[in-house]
């Protein structure tokens, strides 16, 4: 918990204070159950650790729940990490009517969709560095 | 009668964004409550994790931003 843009009360770290003057970048992951869903999910949340942005439920976005709709299409910048051809990531964004978003796919690097296998730290690092290249140049 | 609510800690720009709210209600001559939402937990019931937000009867409008008058009349709309 800290003090909130000068007012007195605290504000719980999962909830960004008052729309800072830094760019809203919000980050996506499809999180779904082979490796390269892993990879994206792992990406997502490095990238949230290196302080690249905050990584979003896109369940959230998926169940309709206005709230989290409104704060994509609020967002200065959108990054959804897919991880296969599937695409449903952006599906997901494509259906909640959310347009400003940038794309990314893991399977698009040369990273192999497998069921049962590991994430590794070097396919998450290979995922990290190109969206932070992308990030770097929105 | 609209109902609008605010959703922040109380911040600067919170408090610039209920200005604005009812700003743009009185000059629509709109009938409307206003509150203010300052409890973390009240806040992530309406799927906001940043402020502040405007919500108009129960529809989250906008988030993490402070729309001038203008274009929030189009929300009040």
């Amino acid at each position: 918990m800290a003090n909130c843009c000068g007012s007195n009360k605290t504000q719980a770290s999962n909830v960004s204070c008052c729309g800072s003057e830094k760019k809203t970048v919000l980050l996506y992951a499809c999180s779904g159950g082979a490796n390269v869903a892993e990879i994206a999910d792992k990406a997502a949340r490095q990238l949230m650790f290196d302080g690249q942005g905050s990584m979003f439920c896109l369940a959230g976005l998926g169940a309709g729940i206005q709230g989290m709709i409104q704060q994509a299409k609020d967002a200065d910048v959108n990054l959804v990490i897919d991880g296969c051809p599937m695409e449903c990531a952006k599906k997901v964004f494509e259906r909640a009517g959310v347009t400003n978003f940038a794309y990314l796919k893991v399977t698009d690097l040369g990273i192999e969709k497998k069921k049962g296998i590991r994430a590794t730290d070097e396919q998450v690092n290979a995922v990290v560095a190109k969206a932070k290249d992308m990030l770097a140049k929105m | 009668m609209k109902k609008i609510q605010i959703l922040g800690s109380g911040c600067a720009k919170c408090k610039r964004l209920a200005e604005n709210a009812e700003a743009a209600a009185t000059a629509m001559g709109i009938e409307y409550t206003i509150e203010k939402v300052t409890e973390i937990a009240e806040i992530m019931k309406f799927g906001v994790m940043m402020t502040p937000a405007l919500v108009v009867d129960g529809v989250v409008k906008v988030v993490g931003k402070v729309p001038d008058v203008q274009t929030i009349k189009g929300m009040l709309a």
